[in-house]
């Protein structure tokens, strides 16, 4: 195992509390944790692209960095108007 | 172990620290509000660093590009969907984000 999958296991052991945490809790609460979710994910498959030394998971990166934006965007507008 | 490998180790630890330091910190807080101010940095700190260590070990070639387009996308979109979050918990909670007659803000005395 090299530093960059050492560090994708620690991203992705993070990702465990924070999805549990975006299943409890007052509505804006999980929408936090949803949110930090997105950030770390998208950590975690950059880390995990150099760690297994393959170009093509950048672009996943880079789809779930947007995609999740968009998302969690619509969600909190969602919320805000309608709930 | 060279230089460039000691840099790389260096800037991953800072982000994976500063990741994991982020979740905790939203974890423990009481408020929403309060738990925003432990995403911005995770999405714009620990994003660049990350992309950093990438640039160092790969310089501006595809990957180095990528992580690069990474870290901006985060960078940027990162404190727009956290202040529309704080601002949707703000009407969630008064029914509108502007100040209440009254109402001072928050941190000013």
């Amino acid at each position: 195992m090299n530093a960059w999958l050492a560090a994708a296991a620690v991203v992705v052991a993070t990702l465990l509390p924070v999805g549990i945490f975006s299943f409890r809790g007052p509505m804006f609460d999980r929408v936090v944790g949803l949110e930090l979710a997105s950030v770390l994910g998208t950590l975690a498959l950059v880390l995990l692209a150099e760690g297994f030394d393959r170009d093509i998971y950048f672009d996943l990166a880079v789809v779930f960095a947007v995609a999740s934006f968009a998302g969690t965007l619509a969600f909190v507008r969602f919320l805000e108007r309608w709930l | 172990m060279t230089a460039q490998s000691v840099v790389v180790d260096v800037l991953l630890a800072a982000g994976v620290a500063l990741a994991v330091a982020g979740s905790v910190g939203v974890l423990l807080m009481a408020s929403p509000l309060d738990r925003l101010h432990y995403v911005t940095p995770v999405s714009v700190v620990s994003a660049v660093v990350v992309a950093a260590a990438v640039v160092v070990k790969e310089s501006f070639d595809a990957r180095g590009l990528k992580a690069i387009l990474v870290a901006v996308t985060l960078l940027f979109l990162g404190p727009v969907l956290t202040q529309a979050t704080a601002r949707a918990a703000r009407v969630e909670q008064h029914g509108d984000w502007r100040l209440e007659a009254g109402e001072k803000r928050r941190g000013r005395r």
